[in-house]
């Protein structure tokens, strides 16, 4: 059973799995326009797409947690599993509900996963990187005060609802980790 | 069947066309060389088994993978990945040359042309067309600056290859970067 994950500066934020009894937790975020806006998903309509997407991708997935306030999850953080010569890094990303941004949780969450991957996956991972679309300035805050570091602009990279987005590489590495 | 490309500007001509394994000789000529394998994620070929291996499992099936040659004759060889979905926006590219060629221009004027094509047979869902080099691999930076690519940033202890993580190089051209893009 994973621990709970927690730390000093937001003692009320934890990290555990998150399960189908969260489904209602879950879709508070998850039909939230604000939240899908850089996300490749729609805002969810129905409960029983959540409980799918709970089963079929969370529940199965390598590494994804709930970000929870004092127990309740109010987001979610995740980080890709690679296999090969690719097994060196892995892939960030997270959602907050839109009531609870700016308060500096995704930030601590984001410190608290990094730690958690590095310490589970040993040396095998080296690298914990984060692709943020070149308009959600906030996510890039997040990642900064995280220690990220911002590592370039990657013109046209991916397809995001139709469009070709700019996106921003950012990538914290073990060796960096001490700074936190 | 995909044209010969050719270059007149060159008094050597250099085109790109598909691999066969009646090539096979002629890949071991780069395939065994360690100069040319010291970046590349692979061991040097030791066997003409595996050259074959290669040209009928990897090659000949690929999306897009090509012979360089030089008045006919293949020296080297140069893909561009395909990626489905929301990926499919971007390629990325690949090459080897026979070391005696190094040095001539021949891999910056192959990067062009399967640069060129790619963009005009993949249509507008492919916008990018992408590279990653070592960091060391200083030769193969200055390929693709020629080439026309920008750099775009290092992405450090990215891959692993022979044993240790890697820092590469991005560097990227959109089809929007090209003289005459049809987007």
């Amino acid at each position: 059973m994973d621990p709970e994950l927690k730390i000093e500066n937001l003692p009320q934020i934890t990290l555990r799995p998150l399960g189908v009894a969260d489904v209602d937790d879950f879709m508070v975020w998850a039909m939230d326009a604000r939240v899908a806006r850089f996300c490749t998903w729609e805002p969810y309509t129905s409960r029983e797409d959540g409980l799918n997407y709970i089963q079929n991708t969370v529940v199965p997935h390598p590494w994804f947690k709930a970000i929870c306030l004092n127990g309740r999850p109010i987001g979610a953080i995740s980080v890709t599993e690679n296999s090969g010569g690719d097994a060196c890094r892995g892939e960030l990303g997270y959602v907050l509900a839109s009531e609870y941004w700016g308060k500096g949780i995704t930030t601590t969450a984001v410190k608290m996963a990094v730690k958690a991957v590095f310490e589970e996956r040993g040396e095998k991972l080296e690298r914990v990187e984060a692709l943020v679309d070149v308009d959600n300035v906030g996510s890039q805050r997040v990642l900064e005060k995280a220690g990220f570091c911002r590592e370039g602009l990657l013109r046209r990279y991916v397809v995001l609802k139709g469009r070709t987005r700019d996106m921003v590489m950012f990538s914290l590495l073990s060796t960096d980790v001490g700074i936190l | 069947m995909d044209p010969e490309m050719k270059n007149s500007n060159f008094s050597e001509i250099i085109t790109l066309r598909p691999l066969e394994v009646s090539d096979v000789d002629d890949l071991m000529v780069w395939a065994s060389d360690e100069r040319v394998a010291r970046f590349c994620p692979w061991e040097p070929n030791t066997k003409r088994e595996q050259g074959l291996d290669f040209i009928i499992n990897r090659a000949i099936p690929h999306p897009w993978l090509r012979a360089i040659c030089l008045n006919g004759k293949p020296i080297g060889s140069i893909l561009v990945t395909k990626n489905s979905g929301n990926d499919a926006c971007r390629g990325e590219i690949g090459y080897n040359l026979a070391w005696e060629h190094w040095g001539k221009g021949i891999a910056t004027k192959a990067v062009k042309m399967a640069v060129k094509a790619v963009f005009e047979e993949w249509g507008t869902e492919l916008e990018r067309v992408e590279g990653l080099v070592d960091v060391e691999n200083v030769g193969s930076q200055r390929v693709l600056e020629k080439a026309g690519f920008y750099r775009e940033g290092l992405l450090r202890r990215y891959v692993v290859f022979k044993g240790r993580s890697r820092d590469m190089v991005l560097f990227s051209i959109l089809c929007s970067d090209v003289e005459n893009c049809s987007l």
